[in-house]
C-alpha cells in the first residue's frame, strides 16, 4: 500500500506538473451569498461522526457567514485522493488527515500556513512536540486533533494470581514490563502477546523513550542512524520472545487488534495496543474480565513515545484560507477536542481538552493512564523524512520481521536498516 | 465399483460447492455475530448469539443503500456501453486482416499496460472540464472506457471461434450480410456476450480506485466506496458493520448473475444447434 503510495505521488506529481496549466484553482465561492467552505472529514466512528456534525451546526449556527459542509471520506485510499485533489487544483478547503499523511503535500506547497491564525494561548495549550509534528520549515502547516499512544493492556486477575504487584504511579519501566511478562508465563499462558506484523510504526514511536530518532534532517536531505537507542526495543522484544519465552510467539506475526483475541481468552496477561483500543476492549471483553491499563512505559530516556496526530489543515488555494482557519481554531477549542476525542476513545493533544477529558472521565476503563501517557508525546523526525513510507514498507518491517524471527541479528538489522534507506533515498 | 462412481462424483461436486461457498457462508456468519463473538478465539461457523444489529448500522451508515443504487446505475449502464460497442468491434477485429487489425491488436494490448496512476489526473482534468467529474455518468463513461479493451479481447475470440464457413454458407444460400449476421453470427455468439456483459458488470460493481479519486459527494459514493468507511484510522475496522454490509452488496451481483446464467445457458445451446 505504501509502495503504492509512493508510486501514485511520484506520478501523479510529474502528470499535474504538465497539467498545472488546465488545473482551476482553489474552491470556494464567488457570489455574494455566504462563504462556503466544505470539510473533508474522515470520522470513522458513529460517536465521532455525530460529534463532527455537532461542531460543524454549532459553527455554521454562529456564523451564518461562514457555512462548513461535511463530505464524508474513508480512510481508505485518502491518500491517492487527496493528491490527485491537490494536483487538479479540487482539493477540500479543509482537510482531515494525520501528520505523517499530510507533511508531504506541506512540502510540496499545497497547505496554507496556519501560523498567523494561531493565537499565543493556543500555542502554548500544545505540546511543544505535538506542535513540531505539525510544522514543516517553520510554519505550522495543521492544527492537531487526535493522539493515540500504546500503552499495556493488562488482565488483573492474572497478575494477581501471579502475585505481581500491579504498578502504578506516573510511569512503568520496560523492565518492570519485561518482570511481570516472566512472572505470568506459566501454565500454558504467556505474558504478553504483541501483534507485530507491522512492527515499524511501533519501534519509531516508541524509540524516544530510549533515547531513539532514528532520523536526522527532513526531505531527502534526511539521514537515518539505526544505534543502540533504535536497538534498545527490538532487542528487548526478542529477549522477551526467544530468551524468557514470555511473548505468545504467534502473535508476533498478527496485527494488533487479532492480539486482543488471546488476551480475552486469558491466554495472555497482557498486550501492548494502540490506546484507542481501551474502547474496544470495554466492548469486546467478556463479561467480568478484569481488566486495567498500566502506567505509560519508560525506557532509559524516559516515557517518551513519539506523535503522529490526526490533524486539520487549509488548502492553500482555497478562496477563504482565512475563514478556514478559523473554522479549524474552532474547531480544535478544548470543548471540541474532549468531544471528538471521547467518541473516538482518543487522546486529545492541548492540555485544557486533556485535563477537561480528565475531570469528566475520572479513570472510566484506563482514561487516566491513556490520557497520562498522552502527556509523553514529542516530535517525530521520521515525519519528514521523505521517503520513510518506502522505507518503513520495502525495508525496515522485512527487516525487523526476520530480527524477530531471529534469520538476522543485531548487527544485520542495523545494516539493512541503513543501507535500505540510503538506497531508497538516493 | 461402478456403482460408487455416481455417489462419489456427487460427493466430489458437494465439496467444490462447500469449496466455493464457504467464504460467502463465513461472511454472512460474521455479519450476525457480536463484536465480541468476532474478536475472541472461539472459532464457530454459527454464530452464538444471533445479532442482528450488523446490519442495522450497515444500513443506517453512510447511505449504503443509496451507494448500491448508484453502483448499480454504473454497473448496468457501463455494461452496456461496453456491450454495444465491443461486439461490432470485436467481429470487425476478428474477421479483418492485415495491418489495420494488427494495429487495433496493439492498440488494445498497449491500453492495458498504463498504470491507472498514470491516467487518473489527465482523466479527472478532462472530466472536470466536461463537467462530468463527481458525476455518476462521467464514471460510467470512465468504466465503459476502462473495461472495453478486456471486452474486446474477450469477445473477439468468442467471433474467431465461429467458423467463418458458417458466414460463407448463409451467403451462398442468399442471404445478405445483416441477415448473416442476424441469424448465424448473433445466436452463436450470444454467450460471448453474456460472459463479457458478467465480466463488465462485476468489473464495474467492484471498481474502487477511479471512483475513489473522480467522486468527490458522498451522495454519489459508490458502494465499494461506501464500504471502506467502515475501515477507521490507526487499523480500526468494524468486522460485523462491514460484513453486513458486504453481504447486502454481493446481492445485486448474485441477482444479475441469476439473471444472465439463464441467458448464458440458452445462448450455449442455439450455439450448439447452429454449429
Amino acid at each position: 500500500m505504501k509502495t503504492r503510495r509512493t508510486l501514485v505521488a511520484g506520478a501523479l506529481t510529474a502528470v499535474g506538473l504538465l497539467l498545472t496549466a488546465c488545473g482551476g484553482g482553489g474552491s470556494g465561492d464567488g457570489g455574494d451569498g455566504p462563504v462556503s467552505l466544505t470539510f473533508q472529514s474522515l470520522s470513522d466512528q458513529p460517536a465521532a461522526i455525530a460529534a463532527t456534525q455537532k461542531i460543524v451546526g454549532d459553527w455554521n449556527k454562529a456564523h451564518p457567514d461562514v457555512q462548513v459542509k461535511i463530505v464524508q471520506a474513508g480512510w481508505d485510499g485518502v491518500y491517492d485522493k487527496l493528491i490527485t485533489q491537490f494536483n487538479a487544483g479540487s482539493a477540500p478547503d479543509i482537510v482531515h488527515y494525520e501528520a505523517a499523511g499530510i507533511a508531504p503535500f506541506a512540502t510540496d506547497g499545497f497547505l496554507a500556513d496556519l501560523t498567523p491564525y494561531l493565537s499565543a494561548e493556543k500555542r502554548a495549550d500544545i505540546p511543544k512536540g505535538v506542535l513540531d509534528s505539525v510544522t514543516v520549515d517553520g510554519k505550522v502547516i495543521a492544527q492537531p486533533t487526535e493522539l493515540q499512544s500504546y500503552v499495556v493492556f493488562a488482565n488483573k486477575t492474572q497478575l494477581q494470581q501471579a502475585g505481581v504487584t500491579i504498578p502504578t504511579g506516573a510511569s512503568m519501566t520496560w523492565d518492570q514490563l519485561r518482570e511481570i511478562a516472566k512472572a505470568t508465563t506459566k501454565d500454558g499462558k504467556f505474558g504478553l502477546g504483541w501483534g507485530l506484523s507491522s512492527p515499524t510504526a511501533a519501534f519509531v514511536a516508541l524509540a524516544p523513550g530510549f533515547g531513539g530518532k532514528y532520523f536526522e534532517g527532513t526531505g531527502t536531505d534526511a539521514k537515518l542512524t539505526a544505534g543502540p537507542g533504535e536497538q534498545a526495543l527490538p532487542q528487548l522484544v526478542d529477549a522477551m520472545a526467544h530468551q524468557d519465552h514470555s511473548i505468545l510467539p504467534v502473535t508476533l506475526t498478527q496485527s494488533g487488534t487479532k492480539a486482543l483475541a488471546p488476551f480475552y481468552a486469558g491466554q495472555i496477561a497482557m498486550t501492548v495496543q494502540g490506546s484507542y483500543q481501551a474502547a474496544n476492549i470495554a466492548k469486546d471483553a467478556p463479561k467480568g474480565f478484569d481488566w486495567v491499563v498500566l502506567p505509560p512505559l519508560a525506557g532509559s530516556a524516559g516515557p517518551a513515545q513519539a506523535a503522529n496526530p490526526q490533524t486539520l489543515s487549509v488548502n492553500k488555494d482555497s478562496a477563504h484560507v482565512k475563514e478556514a482557519a478559523e473554522f479549524v481554531d474552532f474547531f480544535t477549542s478544548t470543548e471540541n477536542l474532549a468531544a471528538i476525542n471521547e467518541a473516538d476513545a482518543l487522546i486529545p493533544p492541548t492540555t485544557s481538552a486533556r485535563q477537561a477529558l480528565a475531570a469528566k472521565l475520572a479513570g472510566k476503563n484506563g482514561w487516566d493512564a491513556i490520557l497520562a501517557s498522552g502527556e509523553h508525546l514529542t516530535s517525530a523526525p521520521y515525519l519528514f523524512a521523505g521517503k520513510y513510507a518506502q522505507w518503513k514498507d520495502t525495508v525496515a518491517t522485512p527487516a525487523y520481521q526476520q530480527f524477530l524471527a531471529q534469520k538476522i541479528d543485531a548487527a544485520g538489522l542495523a545494516k539493512q536498516l541503513e543501507d535500505g534507506w540510503k538506497n531508497v533515498s538516493k | 465399483m461402478r456403482v460408487l462412481v455416481r455417489p462419489a462424483q456427487y460427493a466430489a461436486l458437494a465439496l467444490y460447492i462447500l469449496f466455493l461457498g464457504f467464504p460467502l457462508l463465513w461472511l454472512i456468519s460474521a455479519s450476525v455475530k457480536s463484536s465480541g463473538e468476532l474478536n475472541s478465539l472461539t472459532v464457530s461457523l454459527l454464530p452464538g448469539e444471533w445479532h442482528w444489529d450488523n446490519y442495522t448500522e450497515a444500513l443506517s451508515k453512510q447511505g449504503l443503500v443509496r451507494s448500491a443504487a448508484n453502483s448499480l446505475v454504473v454497473a448496468l449502464a457501463s455494461t452496456a456501453l461496453s456491450v454495444v460497442i465491443a461486439v461490432p468491434a470485436a467481429y470487425v477485429l476478428a474477421r479483418l486482416k492485415g495491418k489495420v487489425r494488427a494495429a487495433g491488436v496493439g492498440w488494445i494490448l498497449v491500453s492495458q499496460v498504463f498504470p491507472v496512476v498514470l491516467i487518473i489526473l489527465p482523466l479527472f482534468l478532462i472530466l472536470r472540464t466536461l463537467g462530468l467529474a463527481d458525476n455518476l455518468a462521467g464514471l460510467t463513461l470512465v468504466h465503459t472506457t476502462y473495461m472495453l479493451p478486456f471486452a474486446l479481447w474477450m469477445l473477439q475470440g468468442y467471433v474467431a471461434a465461429i467458423p467463418v464457413e458458417l458466414e460463407e454458407a448463409g451467403a451462398m444460400d442468399g442471404a445478405s450480410r445483416l441477415t448473416v449476421l442476424r441469424t448465424i453470427v448473433f445466436p452463436l455468439l450470444a454467450p460471448g456476450v453474456v460472459a463479457t456483459a458478467m465480466f463488465s458488470f462485476v468489473s464495474s460493481w467492484n471498481e474502487f480506485f477511479f471512483a475513489l479519486v473522480l467522486l468527490q459527494s458522498p451522495e454519489n459514493y459508490t458502494l465499494p466506496i461506501t464500504l471502506t468507511m467502515f475501515v477507521g484510522g490507526e487499523g480500526k475496522v468494524a468486522l460485523g458493520p462491514l460484513a453486513a454490509g458486504a453481504v447486502l452488496a454481493a446481492i445485486p451481483s448474485i441477482v444479475f448473475f441469476g439473471i444472465l446464467r439463464k441467458k448464458l445457458t440458452s445462448g450455449l445451446m442455439a450455439g450448439a444447434v447452429k454449429g
